[in-house]
């Protein structure tokens, strides 16, 4: 981990150096053991405060649409996939942002590890390979790093940054399994299993919007859960309103989608946010042959259509 | 109220763990009661039917118990026209009268600010009929969270402010501290026995070893006009630069209390509702002109530090943060309010 | 609902302007009979259809929706079907995902000239709407009456 903190922080300090850039968005250490977060930096002095370790989760790329410096962004496999859908949607300019690759090999999800630990409390977490040693305050452990990953992580199949300008570390293998194991067994479920699931689920929702606001591919001036003219939706936590809204925020990424799982870590009351998302990332996949963000070349699936497009549901008296 | 506070309590009494459930059962034959409870991965504050619900070994619920008295959505009235004439409907008042059972010191604590926001000249009714008719029984903390920080925004660990009973953790049963002349009638329960000198001396130990736990916040004498002075330091724009604009911190809070009123209508008929609002959306402020004199996530993260730590400071001679954590520990981004306050209490500007 | 209070499905028809609507004038003027329970919104075309119109009309109460327009190859505007066409794919089985019947929402290509195929549509899509009975998931239950009957003034 140490290496490639000193990898990030040597690339940061060129490019600030040579002016190609104005900001480096990065990681640096949170305020609490296992967690890190989002920094800009913008001074070389600065760029030591830039870290990596496998709590750097969140994806980045929301912080692109509408910056008006030349930014560098530290990118794995997930945001750089979200940089090449926010470019071709002409919300960055692909001119106007150096993207620092990073291969990643999952984020650690810290409320696995947490409530392993529980009830006792970590002081401090060290990153070896593929273990974490975990020190609290009369006990040490040493776990192993790829049975805590984010959900999300476990299911990548982009571990590498498809675009990038500057590669930090080595390229990682990629895993060829089918990750839509999970979206397969639910979807043979009954109708209405489906359906108490969901609502359970959506019904912890708070309405924070933190699953909008944390997804690099939410970008609209007005959302629709905002709009009053005509209002879509009430604003309230009425369990219809809550499911429209997780409806329809899915529908939304339909085909931007680039599997970051960053809806769901942002979420605080644990909503299966992604299981929609994922049905139609999937869909996307299979009906279209499409899959958000590995390319610059390829057509949006919904911004085109093939006149051969299945038909399969559409009614036929 | 009975004078309470720390040092010996005036009125307190044991409650031996084995006999808890008995007491909790007779808490929910004439009160519906309100707990911490596990619902998957999480704690929450929810109605609780049997005492076998209840989880105490826990550091916080995930949510504050705020919405027991100020729910996410409350209908205000319901409305009917017919040939012209309108009928309105008011929500009855509460018929049972509620507990709420185990909560943190911190959260208790958050309801007096509430008390004074919703109270004074214009009385929220809503609020305080459900405030009125609900005790409040706080579990204190002997293991305060590195997130918690309640000690630094004036409230305590063990502090018995908001609640009508406090109890203490002495692990094979709880001190139990009357705070008010209700939660002194809790004590006549069977269940409590009488205390004795050797559990107030290890009550009083707990408390203390709690308090030194935790690590205090660095704040600035007289914050609240120093934060006048810096409104327009350009410390916020770097402080809040990470801010995603989600609200999640306001929601989960104990004392943001904003809200916002629909109308939802089907015909003729509809309700008049009230829900959360979070001062971080940038509908909040947007006016009809198409103005938003809050137009960025800088100007509504001021306001809400502002609001918490120099308007209500001003306004209600209380701090708007009781120091919970949960902005510190739920924000998906680590923007953590300790970090900001410190940074703002050592800036120079203005 | 119809006579003797018999409960009767709900549907509403976005049809387009230029194809399925006049399909449906069709069915009138050659006076071939249809189930009523079908009202019709024209849309000018099927691509006008926004999901929210689907998904409003399900929270607000409707027991079913149709959506048809003109075949494929056949749209007035030549490729508004076809944009249509896999928002809809997606739509339904994300409906469908999250378990709301398969029925409730349906989609199909009605011309011009086929006012025999609107009707059959109608008597298909009826058919299956009361099949599954009234609508429940999606459906936001309106908060009306009294709360308590002394509180009127």
């Amino acid at each position: 981990m140490q290496q490639l903190t000193n990898e990030i922080r040597a690339i940061a300090r060129k490019l600030l150096r040579e002016k190609k850039v104005e900001v480096v968005i990065g990681f640096e250490r949170g305020s609490m053991p296992l967690r890190s977060r989002p920094c800009f930096i913008r001074k070389e002095e600065e760029v030591n405060r830039l870290f990596w370790d496998g709590f750097c989760e969140n994806a980045l790329a929301v912080y692109l649409p509408k910056r008006k410096e030349r930014a560098a962004i530290v990118a794995k496999g997930c945001d750089s996939r979200a940089v090449v859908e926010l470019i071709k949607e002409k919300q960055v300019q692909r001119d106007r942002v150096i993207l620092i690759g990073v291969p990643c090999r999952g984020m650690v999800d810290r409320s696995r590890i947490e409530s392993s630990a529980a009830p006792r409390r970590i002081l401090e977490m060290r990153e070896i390979e593929d273990t974490l040693i975990l020190r609290g305050t009369d006990f040490e452990e040493t776990l192993k790093r790829s049975e805590f990953l984010h959900e999300s992580c476990k299911t990548c199949t982009h571990p590498n940054p498809v675009l990038h300008d500057v590669l930090v570390s080595e390229w990682l293998e990629e895993k060829n399994e089918d990750p839509f194991a999970d979206i397969q067994t639910f979807d043979a479920l009954t109708a209405e299993e489906r359906w108490d699931y969901l609502n359970k689920e959506v019904d912890k929702c708070i309405r924070c919007y933190a699953c909008r606001n944390a997804c690099p591919l939410c970008y609209c001036p007005e959302c629709f859960v905002d709009a009053s003219l005509p209002q879509w939706i009430g604003k309230s936590i009425d369990s219809s309103d809550t499911m429209i809204f997780h409806l329809m925020r899915a529908y939304h990424l339909a085909g931007r989608c680039v599997s970051c799982g960053a809806c769901e870590r942002a979420c605080p009351v644990g909503v299966d946010i992604r299981k929609l998302n994922r049905k139609l990332v999937k869909d996307v996949k299979d009906l279209f042959g499409y899959e958000a963000g590995l390319n610059l070349e390829q057509t949006s699936p919904l911004a085109t259509f093939r006149p051969d497009d299945t038909e399969s549901f559409i009614v036929n008296p | 109220m009975i004078p309470g506070g720390y040092g010996l309590p005036p009125s307190s009494k044991i409650l031996k763990k084995d006999r808890l459930p008995s007491f909790l059962e007779r808490l929910l034959e004439e009160r519906i009661v309100f707990a911490p409870v596990r619902r998957g991965e999480v704690i929450l504050i929810r109605e609780i039917h049997a005492p076998s619900e209840v989880v105490l070994e826990y550091e916080n619920a995930k949510e504050s118990p705020k919405s027991i008295f100020f729910p996410e959505r409350e209908p205000l009235f319901r409305y009917r026209t017919e040939k012209g004439k309108v009928e309105v409907d008011i929500p009855p008042g509460r018929e049972r009268s509620r507990v709420v059972f185990g909560i943190r010191p911190c959260d208790a604590r958050g309801l007096l600010l509430l008390d004074k926001v919703l109270g004074g000249e214009y009385r929220d009714p809503y609020y305080f009929d459900k405030r009125a008719e609900t005790l409040v029984v706080s579990l204190a903390c002997d293991h305060p969270n590195p997130s918690c920080f309640c000690l630094s925004m004036g409230g305590g660990p063990c502090s018995p402010e908001g609640s009508d009973l406090l109890l203490l953790d002495l692990s094979d049963g709880y001190l139990a501290e009357a705070v008010s002349e209700r939660g002194a009638a809790l004590l006549e329960d069977p269940a409590f026995e009488k205390s004795d000198e050797e559990s107030l001396a290890v009550a009083k130990k707990i408390k203390r070893e709690s308090e030194v736990s935790m690590k205090p916040v660095a704040m600035k004498e007289n914050l609240e006009e120093h934060l006048e002075r810096v409104f327009d330091d350009p410390v916020w724009k770097d402080l809040t630069e990470t801010c995603l604009g989600c609200g999640i911190c306001t929601y989960l809070c104990p004392t943001c209390y904003c809200f916002d009123l629909c109308d939802e209508a089907a015909g003729s008929s509809g309700e008049r509702i009230r829900v959360w609002d979070s001062c971080q959306f940038p509908l909040f402020t947007q006016q009809a002109s198409g103005l938003n004199p809050r137009p960025t996530a800088k100007e509504r993260f001021r306001q809400r530090i502002m609001h918490k730590f120099s308007y209500l400071p001003k306004s209600q001679a209380m701090l708007g943060c009781v120091g919970c954590g949960r902005c510190v520990t739920e924000c998906p981004v680590n923007l953590d309010i300790r970090e900001v306050v410190k940074s703002l209490s050592g800036g120079n500007g203005g | 609902m119809a006579e003797s209070g018999k409960w009767e499905p709900k549907i509403l028809a976005f049809l387009c302007n230029w194809c399925s609507y006049a399909g449906a004038d069709l069915a009138g003027t050659s006076r071939i009979q249809y189930p009523p329970n079908v009202r019709i919104i024209r849309v000018p075309c099927s691509g006008r259809v926004s999901p929210f119109f689907i998904l409003s009309s399900l929270q607000k109460g409707v027991d079913g929706v149709l959506v048809s327009g003109c075949h494929p190859g056949e749209c007035h505007y030549l490729t508004g079907n076809y944009s249509a066409r896999r928002k809809f794919a997606l739509l339904k089985s994300l409906l469908e995902f999250a378990g709301v019947e398969e029925s409730r929402v349906q989609f199909s290509w009605v011309s011009a000239s086929e006012g025999a195929r609107f009707a059959k549509l109608i008597e298909k899509v009826t058919a299956e709407i009361r099949e599954l009975g009234p609508s429940k998931r999606l459906v936001k239950t309106p908060h009306q009456g009294v709360f308590h009957a002394t509180a009127n003034k």
